[in-house]
């Protein structure tokens, strides 16, 4: 029956995949940020991930207006109407991936995606909790339909406790768990992050939690539910400011932390971001001991105020960091960003240009050797850049199959095909507004 | 419906299982917190790691802060030591003289993973190559987390968590709205623990293979190549529209110009919320929260019910949620907005969290009986939970040598 289905592009039809995780299928209900990178991990490397969308609640990545060819828009300008299958961010969650819509408010709808789950070893969500429950998906139930299951439950605050069902993205995460408030300024609010990081984090823990269960499944037979909680997550990421905290009793709160770029341990100077020549350029420069200080004063030709008393050793430049870090910005800000770091680092000292992404993608030679970024062809997109992988393997690598489904895409592949509905009850389905 | 330690919402499964690393032997080499964050996933998941040091014992030994009233020099009272490397047994070996690298290479055969950090100068500078080390033992896992890989023209370069965030491009993306200020690094070691989740992941992906192949490989994982995958929307903002994003004050990096997101209480803390005036709901839950304190001014307005009129008056909106903000509590901010149903996080101190009630409910900060009077603190437990495999001890990190006779048989 391999010829019943219709690919407009027949490259774009599933073919057997290849990697360490080949042959295991997983009913990801996985939306936004955190569930859809932690299983695009999975389908990087060989599993059939098999996302499972609401045609009448889309997901937000595919909404979030970075267009290929349209101007700067802020991710909350969102476009009344736009096509669902042109969302970048979406394509780049989503890549490796099939895709399916089930109206899981529709008993036929979950009635077909018991039947997925059925036919899946994974189970992975990141929904409030409750939500799958509500539509009759405990871990009870789900290991009745399948008793050897890995059912990976992500949330913001974990399965259990007081607080399970507060409502969470990546700044709130990241706020709660403490992230925030130890990055910035001494005496000014915390900068925080200008990302979601924790969407990041969150993700990476997920993927490894369930590739955690994928191997002792297939060591002792047995599945598991997983709960991982974001905000756990983040605070585990504190560092050793925490154990200052409950081990030494430290309160932070107060006019001298966090420490900005400069570090309280160990006693680096200079350790800070400086004026680079340019707009907005800037210039990240790390001293750890006496002679990388040496190497550094040496690099820069040592000018009279590397002989200044004050910055004769790593103790007394830690001490006098104000004064130290305005001689290093005078000296920076006459450079080129990449000229400072060069020079730096031919004299072995840490330094390094900030760069921003397209740094990243049009001129970083070690990025490119490394083959980080790759492209793949989309339907309505057309040729997209994705974020690979970072992790070079001697033996294995991702198999990048395909650009991110269009809503709905694999439908009739995965209904008919995989779970061998009718032709009748696909038509059925479809018209009772099923998937 | 229980809420123990396995924290799932599921009837008591049982949680019987070893931990999911408990089959495995990891031996670490890392000095810095990437490889060393990459043995405490695995230590705390149940591998048995023993980190090898030299005998003046690892950097991250002499690093603080330090456990107070520590002597000077005390390798075994470092703070930054024990976050990193609780659950693991540590062995001396001089591994820079040559029956000492005989003596790790033996451990190494005996071993599932090694963890390194070694630039290809440091490789070249101990004598050996990792495909030494897969000839001596074809079934071991090498994950090396390096700041630029074993290959490419940085691929000597010398790094640092700043510097590491700086070139992959995570800090553009962080700082102050005023640009005078440069980029803030973030907070903790994240680039390291960045490269950390890809090296846990890489392992994983490695023992999987080994587990059909039966045998082992080189997991090269670079700091720079992880960072400038890390940067969320900054690479598909650029992939997409080409437009480059800026940093702005404790929020998302935009390419242009968005409103505040921290607001300061009347405790003189913050809170995180942003402001979304487009979505009916939430608008309605905020300002039945702000009438609630006689705060809504002119909000209740039935012209704001449009959401084009809420847009042109954003910034009158933003001044009431500001003044409304400064008479809360951070505490009552977050508890009441989140059981209104709006994402509002509160911007909690290391020294807040012990307390949480929820975090406290799920057992999430555990006892270790550590080497600090006063015991025992509280650590932070595995964030990952399994309802089939009971959580690994937290056990306090190792003193210096402390279990070399054990490891090698008291042949250091």
């Amino acid at each position: 029956m391999g010829e019943v289905t219709g690919y407009p592009d027949q490259r774009r039809r599933p073919r057997p995949r290849n990697g360490p995780l080949a042959g295991i299928r997983v009913a990801d209900f996985c939306w936004m940020g955190v569930g859809s990178v932690a299983t695009r991990l999975l389908a990087d490397f060989g599993a059939e991930v098999i996302k499972i969308e609401d045609r009448t609640r889309i997901d937000t990545p595919r909404k979030l207006p970075l267009y290929k060819g349209e101007g700067a828009r802020n991710f909350g300008e969102e476009v009344v109407g736009a096509d669902p299958d042109k969302g970048g961010l979406f394509n780049n969650y989503c890549r490796n991936k099939l895709g399916v819509t089930i109206n899981m408010r529709s008993p036929e709808g979950r009635q077909l995606a018991e039947r997925l789950i059925k036919a899946s070893s994974v189970v992975t969500e990141n929904f409030a909790p409750g939500v799958m429950e509500r539509w009759g998906l405990s871990y009870e139930r789900i290991r009745e339909l399948r008793p050897d299951v890995i059912y990976a439950r992500m949330s913001g605050y974990g399965h259990s406790g007081p607080h399970a069902a507060y409502r969470s993205y990546g700044p709130v995460v990241q706020a709660v768990s403490g992230l925030s408030y130890i990055s910035g300024l001494p005496g000014r609010e915390p900068s925080g992050w200008g990302l979601s990081y924790m969407d990041n984090q969150a993700a990476f823990y997920n993927s490894a939690a369930i590739l955690m269960a994928i191997r002792r499944r297939a060591l002792t037979g047995e599945g598991t539910e997983v709960d991982v909680s974001a905000v756990e997550t983040g605070i585990s990421l504190l560092g050793p400011v925490l154990l200052d905290v409950t081990v030494n009793g430290r309160v932070t709160r107060g006019q001298s932390y966090p420490a900005g770029n400069r570090l309280e341990h160990p006693d680096a100077a200079p350790h800070g971001v400086y004026p680079a020549r340019g707009e907005d350029r800037w210039v990240a420069i790390a001293v750890f001991t006496d002679e990388e200080w040496d190497r550094f004063a040496d690099a820069i030709g040592r000018p009279g105020w590397t002989r200044d008393a004050r910055f004769a050793t790593q103790r007394s430049r830690w001490a006098n960091q104000d004064v130290l870090d305005e001689r290093i910005a005078a000296w920076t800000v006459l450079r080129d960003r990449y000229e400072v770091t060069k020079l730096l680092q031919d004299a072995g000292v840490r330094a390094g240009a900030v760069q921003n992404a397209e740094d990243l993608n049009e001129t970083d030679p070690q990025v490119e050797h490394r083959g980080v970024f790759f492209e793949m062809d989309h339907p309505v997109i057309g040729e997209a850049r994705f974020e690979g992988v970072p992790i070079r393997f001697a033996e294995t690598s991702a198999d990048n199959w395909r650009s991110g489904p269009l809503l709905g895409e694999d439908n009739e592949f995965v209904f008919t095909e995989l779970l061998g509905v009718g032709a009748d009850e696909y038509a059925e389905l479809a018209s009772a507004g099923a998937i | 419906m229980t809420a123990d330690r396995s924290g799932l919402m599921t009837a008591d499964t049982g949680a019987s299982l070893p931990g999911p690393y408990s089959d495995l032997r990891v031996v670490e080499l890392a000095g810095d917190p990437a490889g060393e964050a990459l043995g405490k996933l695995m230590a705390t998941m149940g591998a048995d790691v023993v980190k090898v040091e030299l005998p003046e014992g690892a950097a991250s030994r002499h690093i603080g802060p330090m456990v107070g009233g520590a002597r000077d020099g005390d390798p075994d009272a470092s703070l930054n030591f024990w976050f990193y490397n609780v659950s693991k047994r540590s062995v001396i070996i001089d591994y820079q003289a040559a029956d000492g690298m005989a003596r790790l290479r033996g451990l190494l055969r005996r071993a599932d993973i090694v963890i390194t950090g070694w630039r290809p100068a440091d490789w070249a500078a101990h004598g050996i190559t990792p495909d030494d080390l897969r000839t001596d033992a074809p079934a071991l896992i090498i994950a090396n987390l390096s700041p630029f890989g074993l290959d490419g023209p940085w691929a000597d370069m010398v790094s640092s968590d700043l510097v590491g965030l700086a070139l992959g491009g995570p800090l553009n993306s962080c700082g102050y709205d005023d640009h005078s200020i440069p980029p803030i690094r973030p907070g903790g070691d994240q680039g390291y623990q960045l490269t950390a989740s890809f090296g846990h992941i890489g392992v994983l992906l490695a023992l999987l293979e080994r587990d059909r192949t039966g045998h082992g490989q080189l997991v090269d994982v670079a700091m720079h190549d992880c960072l400038s995958v890390s940067a969320e929307l900054a690479n598909p903002y650029w992939f997409y529209p080409r437009v480059l994003v800026h940093r702005q004050t404790c929020r998302h990096a935009q390419p242009t110009p968005t409103q505040p997101a921290l607001f300061a209480t009347a405790d003189d803390r913050y809170v995180y919320f942003a402001l979304i005036t487009a979505e009916q709901k939430p608008w309605q839950s905020l300002v039945e929260w702000l009438k609630s304190k006689r705060l809504a001014a002119d909000l209740t307005d039935p012209a704001y019910d449009d959401p084009g009129y809420r847009l042109a008056n954003f910034a009158h909106i933003q001044q009431i949620v500001e003044v409304f903000f400064l008479l809360q509590t951070a505490s009552d901010s977050y508890h009441e907005g989140q059981q209104r149903g709006l994402p509002i996080g509160v911007l909690n101190a290391p020294e807040d969290l012990p307390g949480d009630e929820h975090l406290a409910t799920r057992g999430f900060f555990v006892p270790v009986h550590d080497d600090a009077p006063g015991g025992p603190h509280l650590y932070p437990g595995p964030p990952i939970r399994f309802s089939a495999f009971a959580p690994a001890p937290v056990t306090r990190a190792p003193r210096l040598g402390e279990h070399t006779a054990e490891v090698l048989g008291g042949a250091a």
